[in-house]
């Protein structure tokens, strides 16, 4: 339903700041004096306070930055971050922080109700917007204590292709970089195993992807868009909840898809409730979790729980 | 010698008239060079601190004047619209950071000003009272808003309609005061702040309303089916917003392009300056960059003319009243001939004549001096906003 009409331009800063080339005697000493009050290069050996949209960002500033910054996931452990909605006084601590991490392709929907320093934001998916997916329509629903909300607009876990979640990590690495340019070569050192590692799920999932031959798979929630395009997986969503039996109406909608969409597995972004998992096996339907960890983890980390969703994506190619 | 003084005082207490005339004269010519000179040097500072301290404006093409007054000053002249991808474009240069700026509206007689916070850091503006915005609709205000329209924090403040007479127009919006700042001695302490989507808001380009898929009344929706819900312009939209109907507010078209009035682009160096506005000359055809500090000297230049000018016929206009006192005097003396005759049989000397007559004029001159000092001083208490009138708003 075309109701929500949400809009969000995520933007970025990457102003290149190069010290050496400054010449702080000059005339335009006030201006550079701006820039940097502005735009400061924190000291290295105060940790950098950053805020990140959501947990795939985070673990990645904290992947790199490693003890040189303090990476804040300001919502609670239990809602979607993609649709919280921040209080004032949350937005006072965003306001505060020397760097904000975006998801970007509309993903923060709280984005454009508050008022944030515009320096201080870093778009980690700017670099590939033309690669956006576009959504034509959604339904409006709710799920926890996130508030209603629909996925019409702009399909946003984009780190769900690892080829793009690996750009969003070079972005955080040279965010980094340019705020604190003297400890880059510790980010070097940092950015290169995770890079290493996102790159080797990219991989492994391609190669799943190609065994998984065009096999037609269900999504309980449209979350998989990016999943889906890069791994050329045959996946249609539903709009389901992982914590709640789905309704009649949900389940008559499932069987019209499953009619033209003949699917033997549908993934879930968390484990499904006993009741759901038995009535879909009575369709034929088997189901697994392939989690695409938005929010804090309550074991693990990104890396290992998607190592987790690879493993059990494997058993449906085998 | 205080004798002297005594008389010449009785007799200018007697002719009052004539006193408090050449005083009048004395005091208005001996005023108006002084008082120019420190209008324009007041104007001059206003003028020139802001505009030392906003590196580079972009704006629409068109009258350089009016942006830089808009900008800096929030003064009535509004200059075209440009949009939200030239802030982007500033960014994507690489080059320079920028603030955008939109100051189309008003509450009450004071300018709002769309912006981000960064503004405040940008201007080394603080808070006295609350915080900064944070969430739509919520508004700082400079001091002297806060002391002229007696608001404190948590108070509210209505948008005034652009055009009285446009009944059709978008509704004022009720806006929540989270901050007053610290006295800032600019055009700042007179204004409002708010988020630029505040100021979208406004305009009407955002807007909230009761939730379409629980309307009640049948006469509110015009056309409805799973996907789309078409109502009537009568549905109840929000006015104010609050953390009840925060969720509801949203935004209609392509925000890329929703229009400022200006960016303030602060540039990292002076290469980055000079590339920054070689690309605005070179590229941009409805865009114009500009240097506030030079926009501003130009004006100063034309003003300092205007005051040559200006100083040469209040010269002339200085020798012509000289003349006149002088006349005055002389005819003064003529028809007092009888009464000098009288000082003289009484057995004063000439000398004593010649003091009588330095003493009035030397009182008349006291007199004259007092009354400009005293209209200098109370000029000057008031020359901010009397420059602020004449010269800025």
């Amino acid at each position: 339903m075309s109701i929500n009409f949400l809009f969000h331009k995520d933007t970025v800063i990457n102003i290149t700041m190069n010290r050496s080339n400054t010449n702080f005697v000059s005339k335009i000493i006030l201006f550079s004096g701006l820039f940097l009050a502005l735009n400061p290069v924190v000291a290295e050996d105060k940790p950098l306070n950053i805020y990140a949209v959501n947990y795939p960002v985070k673990f990645f500033a904290e992947s790199i930055a490693g003890d040189h910054a303090s990476v804040t996931l300001p919502m609670p452990a239990d809602i979607d971050p993609a649709f919280w909605e921040p209080k004032a006084e949350d937005v006072a601590g965003l306001q505060k922080a020397d760097m904000i991490l975006l998801n970007g392709a509309n993903y923060a929907k709280w984005l454009p109700k508050v008022s944030l320093p515009l320096f201080k934001l870093v778009n980690t998916s700017s670099e590939f917007r033309d690669a956006y997916i576009s959504l034509n329509e959604g339904v409006t629903h709710n799920h926890g204590t996130g508030g209603k909300h629909s996925h019409t607009g702009t399909a946003f876990t984009t780190w769900l292709d690892f080829s793009l979640a690996e750009k969003q990590a070079k972005s955080v690495f040279k965010a980094l970089s340019r705020k604190q340019p003297k400890l880059n070569a510790g980010f070097v050192q940092n950015f290169i195993p995770l890079q290493k590692a996102l790159l080797e799920l990219d991989v492994q999932l391609t190669e799943i992807g190609n065994a998984l031959n065009g096999q037609a798979l269900l999504g309980s929630h449209p979350v998989y868009q990016y999943l889906r395009n890069r791994y050329k997986l045959n996946l249609e969503s539903v709009h389901w909840e992982p914590e709640e039996a789905p309704t009649e109406e949900q389940w008559n909608t499932l069987k019209a898809l499953v009619a033209k969409h003949p699917a033997k597995w549908m993934l879930w972004e968390g484990v499904p409730v006993a009741e759901t998992v038995t009535k879909l096996e009575e369709l034929g339907i088997k189901s697994i979790v392939f989690s695409p960890v938005s929010n804090l983890p309550e074991t693990g980390d990104f890396l290992s729980i998607m190592n987790e969703n690879i493993a059990r994506l494997k058993t449906i190619s085998n | 010698m205080i004798d002297s003084f005594y008389l010449a005082w009785r007799y200018i207490v007697f002719n009052r008239v004539k006193t408090i005339t050449l005083v009048l004269c004395i005091s208005l010519i001996s005023f108006l060079p002084f008082s120019l000179k420190i209008l324009l040097k007041e104007s001059e500072h206003q003028l020139m601190s802001r505009a030392i301290t906003t590196p580079l404006l972009v704006g629409a093409k068109g009258n350089s004047l009016d942006l830089v007054m808009n900008s800096l000053y929030f003064s009535k002249e509004k200059p075209d619209f440009i949009s939200m991808k030239a802030v982007e474009k500033v960014m994507d240069s690489y080059l320079a950071l920028p603030i955008p700026l939109y100051t189309r509206f008003h509450a009450r007689k004071y300018p709002i000003v769309g912006t981000t916070v960064d503004y405040f850091e940008f201007r080394q503006h603080n808070i006295a009272d609350g915080r900064s915005f944070a969430m739509l609709g919520e508004a700082v205000i400079g001091v002297g808003v806060a002391t002229q329209l007696n608001l404190k924090v948590g108070d509210s403040l209505l948008s005034s309609p652009e055009n009285l007479f446009d009944l059709a127009g978008v509704y004022p919006l009720k806006m929540t005061v989270t901050g007053i700042l610290k006295k800032t001695n600019s055009v700042d302490d007179k204004a409002v702040f708010v988020d630029l989507k505040t100021t979208w808001v406004i305009q009407g380009l955002g807007h909230g309303h009761q939730d379409v898929k629980t309307i009640q009344d049948k006469s509110d929706v015009l056309s409805r089916s799973d996907k789309l819900v078409t109502t009537s312009t009568k549905i109840k939209q929000y006015t104010e917003i609050n953390l009840d109907n925060l969720d509801s507010f949203h935004f209609h078209g392509d925000p890329s392009i929703y229009p400022l009035t200006a960016i303030i682009a602060i540039p990292q160096d002076d290469k980055s300056a000079t590339i920054l506005r070689g690309r605005y000359l070179s590229e941009q055809k409805n865009k114009q960059i500009v240097r506030p500090k030079r926009v501003i000297e130009d004006l100063l230049g034309n003003i300092f003319q205007i005051k040559e000018f200006i100083d040469a016929v209040v010269f002339i206009v200085a020798i012509a009243m000289v003349l006149a006192i002088f006349l005055v005097f002389s005819l003064s003396f003529r028809l007092r001939q009888k009464e000098i005759n009288t000082i003289l049989h009484l057995g004063c000397s000439r000398g004593t004549v010649v003091q009588l007559i330095v003493a009035e004029i030397f009182i008349i001159a006291i007199f004259s001096g007092l009354l400009c000092f005293s209209s200098l001083l109370v000029l000057q208490n008031f020359q901010g906003e009397i420059v602020h009138k004449l010269f800025i708003s």
